[in-house]
C-alpha cells in the first residue's frame, strides 16, 4: 500500500540521465529560501562508490536559473548532499499506521465497527505517508569540513549544522521494519542537545555503518586512533560487535532478572481481575477486557521492554570505544567513546540481592534527560550480572576503580532526623580518581563520577539541614544527574566542595597536558 | 543605591586550614564576596506588587459580588504573606553574592534553602547577559553562566550594566584561556 506512494517523487522528477530510485541530488545553487551558499558538487565526494551523477530538479525552480553544470574544484572537505534511502517514507508511513491505530483506541473501534475503523486507519496512514514522502524529498545531509549539515523542511526550512567536535556518540538503530527491509537509522548524540539530534532515518545498512565510521573518525580527539576500520558486517543481529569482547549477558539471567521486578508481581492481580470480568457474565464486554489488557500491557511494558532491548546484550572494547550491541526486535549497535563517559552507576534492586546481581549504567553527555524511558540512550553497561563481572567491566571503563573498595563514609548520626532508616546506607567518599556516593535503602545505588568530568560543584542547605548543621553536596556532570552526597556535616561539606573543585581542576589539567 | 559590601572582607590570605565558620561564607579568608545591587530589591518588590495587585483585585471583586466572609479572610491572608515576603526579598537580595577566584566563579544565594555554586571557568560553555524591562528601568542586568551540565546554577542578577559586561568579558576570556569543554 505504501510502495506506490514511496515512489511518487521519482515519477514527478524530470528524467535523469540514469534513473535510479537512490539517486542523489546535487547541491542546489544559492537559493532565496535561505540556504547558505554551498560549493558546487564534485565527483570525488563521499561515498566513493554507488553514487550516481547529479540529477537536476531537486528543488522547484522558484525563478532561479538552472544550476550551472560546472564540474567543480570545491574546497577540501565538501561533498554533495545526500538523500535518505528512498524506502524511508514507506517505513515512516507503516510506522504511523501503528500510531494511528493506537490513537484511535478501542472505544472508537467498538463505536464505528471494524470496516470503518480500517478505512479510517488506512486514510490517516496514507496521509502520513504522503507527508513523509514530501519530507523525504526535502531532506538531505552532507559533511562539510568538520560539520554534518542536515537540511529539512519544505515550508519551514531548517539547516542543522552539527559540529562534529561535539559529537558524543553515533548509534545505528534497526527497528523491526527496518530489519525486514535492510535499512538502518543513524542517531547522533551531541553535547548540550536536549534530545537526540537529527536522526537520519533511514539509510541502507552499509551507508549507515560507513557514515558512522566517518563521523566518529572526524569527531575523535586523535583521528588516527579513533578510526578503527571494522569492515565486518556492522549491524546484524547475530554478529558480535567488533573489538575485544568483554561480556555477553545470558538471556536466561535477563529474563529471570526482569521477573524479579515489582511490575512482574502485578501479573497475578491482573489475571485475577480479568478472570472476574469473564465470570461476572453481564459486565463482560469486549471493550472492558481489551482496555484491561491494554492497561496491563502498560504496567508490564517496562520489564518487557527491557527484556526486548537488552536481549543478546554484548559488550566489547575497541580501542578507546565501548561497543554495545543488544536488542531482539530492534537491534542496536552503540559506540561510546570512553572519554565521553560522565558517570557510572551501579544499582542493586532489592529483589536481585538473593541472586547477588546488580546493574551497571553509564551516562554519556548529550543524551537527553527529558525522555522518560531513556530508551535511546546508551545507558546500559550491564543489564544484569554478578559483582565480579561488574568489577571487570568497571575496570575497563574507569581503570583502578572497584565497587567494593570505594572509601565511602556515612553522614553523621544526626542525619537520621532526615533519613530515619537510610542514614547508615548513605555514603560519600573521594577515591583517587573518582567521587563516589551511595544511597538507597531498598534499591542500593552507587554513583561514580571521575573528577575530570565534574562541571560544577554545588552546596545546598535546606532549613532543616541548617538546624542540624548539615548540607548536601552536588557534583554536576553533563548528562545525567551527577552525584549527590546527601546530608554531610557542614564543615565536611565545605571541605568536600573545596576538595572536589581542586581535584576536578587537577584532573582536567592532567588530561589536557597529555 | 549601589550594593554595599558585606561585612568582613579581608583580602586574600593563605589557604584555608580549619573548618569554615559561617554557613553562608565558607573560606572567608580567601574568598572576596561581592554583593549585588540593592536596586534589585525594588525590581523584586515591583514584581511582587504586580502579582499581588492582580490577586487582590480578583479577591476584592469576588468579595464584592458574593459577599462571602471567606474572601475577606483570604484578602487578609494575602496581605500578611505580602508583608512577610517583602521582608524576605530585602534579606534575600542582600544574601546574593558572587566571587571570582583564580580558577572558578562562586555564586551563592537563597535564605531558606541556601545554595552555593562553584563553577570552574574552564567548564563554561557560554554566558548570557539579559535584562528585562523592569531591570532596565533600574539600570540592572543579569549574568548567567552555562556549563554542559543542566544542573549548574550560576545566575547573578542585579548587576550594573558596566559590571555585567565586565564580568561577561572576563568570564569569556577566562573560559577561552582555559577551555576544556567536557
Amino acid at each position: 500500500m505504501n510502495e506506490p506512494a514511496a515512489r511518487d517523487p521519482e515519477e514527478t522528477r524530470p528524467p535523469a540521465p540514469e534513473p535510479h530510485p537512490g539517486g542523489y541530488p546535487p547541491i542546489p545553487p544559492p537559493h532565496p529560501g535561505g540556504y547558505p551558499p554551498t560549493p558546487p558538487p564534485h565527483p570525488g565526494g563521499y561515498p566513493p562508490a554507488g553514487v550516481l551523477p547529479p540529477q537536476p530538479g531537486w528543488y522547484p525552480p522558484a525563478g532561479m536559473p538552472p544550476p550551472p553544470h560546472t564540474p567543480p574544484a570545491p574546497p577540501h572537505g565538501t561533498e554533495r548532499r545526500q538523500r535518505l534511502h528512498p524506502l524511508s517514507p514507506a517505513l515512516h508511513g507503516a510506522k504511523s499506521l501503528v500510531v494511528v491505530i493506537a490513537g484511535l483506541s478501542w472505544s472508537t473501534l467498538s463505536r464505528v465497527g471494524v470496516g470503518w475503523f480500517a478505512v479510517l486507519a488506512v486514510v490517516l496512514a496514507l496521509g502520513a505517508t504522503v507527508l513523509a514522502v514530501v519530507s523525504w524529498y526535502n531532506t538531505g545531509y552532507h559533511v562539510v569540513d568538520r560539520e554534518l549539515r542536515v537540511y529539512e523542511g519544505l515550508l519551514w526550512r531548517r539547516i542543522r549544522a552539527i559540529p562534529l567536535e561535539r559529537l558524543q556518540a553515533v548509534e545505528v538503530v534497526r527497528p523491526l521494519l527496518a530489519q525486514l527491509t535492510g535499512l538502518a537509522e543513524l542517531r547522533l548524540e551531541v553535547v548540550g542537545g536536549g534530545k537526540t539530534e537529527a536522526p537520519l532515518a533511514y539509510l541502507s545498512v552499509a551507508e549507515a555503518a560507513a557514515l558512522r565510521q566517518r563521523l566518529l573518525a572526524l569527531a575523535g580527539p586523535q583521528p588516527e586512533t579513533a578510526a578503527p576500520a571494522p569492515d565486518t558486517p556492522l549491524v546484524r543481529p547475530e554478529a558480535s560487535p567488533p573489538g575485544r569482547p568483554l561480556h555477553a549477558v545470558r538471556n536466561n539471567d535477563l529474563l529471570v532478572s526482569q521477573l524479579l521486578t515489582p511490575q512482574a508481581f502485578m501479573i497475578p492481580f491482573g489475571v485475577a481481575f480479568l478472570a472476574t470480568q469473564f465470570l461476572s457474565g453481564e459486565s463482560w464486554s469486549f471493550v472492558a477486557v481489551a482496555s484491561t489488557l491494554t492497561a496491563m500491557a502498560g504496567i508490564l511494558l517496562q520489564p518487557i521492554r527491557r527484556v526486548l532491548d537488552d536481549w543478546n546484550f554484548q559488550l566489547a572494547r575497541d580501542a578507546d570505544n565501548l561497543r554495545i550491541r543488544n536488542g531482539l526486535l530492534e537491534t542496536r549497535a552503540q559506540t561510546v567513546p570512553l572519554h565521553r563517559v560522565q558517570t557510572v552507576g551501579a544499582t542493586w534492586p532489592l529483589l536481585w540481592r538473593a541472586k547477588g546481581w546488580l546493574r551497571l549504567r553509564l551516562e554519556v553527555a548529550g543524551y537527553s534527560t527529558g525522555e522518560a524511558d531513556g530508551r535511546n540512550r546508551p545507558d546500559q553497561l550491564l543489564p544484569v550480572g554478578q559483582q565480579p563481572v561488574a568489577e571487570t567491566i568497571l575496570a575497563e571503563v574507569l581503570p583502578g576503580v572497584r565497587l567494593d573498595d570505594l572509601p565511602l563514609t556515612a553522614p553523621p548520626t544526626r542525619a537520621r532526623w532526615l533519613n530515619p532508616l537510610s542514614q547508615p546506607v548513605l555514603g560519600a567518599g573521594l577515591h583517587e580518581r573518582v567521587f563516589a556516593v551511595r544511597s538507597g535503602l531498598l534499591t542500593r545505588q552507587i554513583v561514580v563520577v571521575p573528577y575530570a568530568r565534574i562541571q560544577s560543584v554545588r552546596v545546598v542547605q535546606g532549613p532543616v539541614q541548617r538546624r542540624l548543621g548539615l548540607a548536601t553536596v552536588h557534583a554536576d556532570t553533563a548528562g545525567g544527574a551527577g552525584a549527590t552526597a546527601d546530608d554531610r556535616a557542614l564543615a565536611e561539606a565545605w571541605a568536600l566542595a573545596a576538595e572536589l573543585t581542586a581535584r576536578a581542576h587537577e584532573a582536567r589539567r592532567a588530561s589536557r597536558g597529555q | 543605591m549601589t550594593g554595599d559590601d558585606q561585612a568582613g572582607l579581608p583580602p586574600a590570605a593563605p589557604p584555608p586550614t580549619g573548618p569554615p565558620p559561617g554557613p553562608l561564607e565558607p573560606w572567608p579568608d580567601t574568598v572576596r564576596w561581592q554583593s549585588v545591587s540593592t536596586d534589585l530589591i525594588w525590581v523584586e518588590l515591583l514584581r511582587l506588587a504586580v502579582l499581588i495587585v492582580i490577586v487582590l483585585a480578583g479577591l476584592a471583586v469576588g468579595w464584592a459580588v458574593s459577599g462571602l466572609g471567606a474572601f475577606g479572610v483570604a484578602l487578609a491572608g494575602v496581605l500578611l504573606l505580602t508583608a512577610l515576603r517583602t521582608v524576605t526579598i530585602v534579606r534575600a537580595v542582600r544574601a546574593w553574592g558572587y566571587a571570582e577566584r583564580e580558577d572558578d566563579l562562586l555564586v551563592r544565594h537563597g535564605l531558606l534553602v541556601r545554595r552555593l555554586s562553584i563553577v570552574p571557568y574552564s567548564r563554561m560553555q557560554f554566558v548570557d547577559v539579559s535584562a528585562g524591562p523592569l531591570e532596565r528601568a533600574f539600570n540592572l542586568a543579569t549574568v548567567q553562566l552555562h556549563t554542559a551540565a543542566a544542573a549548574t546554577d550560576a545566575r547573578v542578577p542585579g548587576l550594573r550594566p558596566a559590571e555585567a559586561s565586565r564580568l561577561r568579558d572576563r568570564l569569556t576570556a577566562l573560559g577561552r584561556d582555559r577551555a576544556e569543554g567536557l
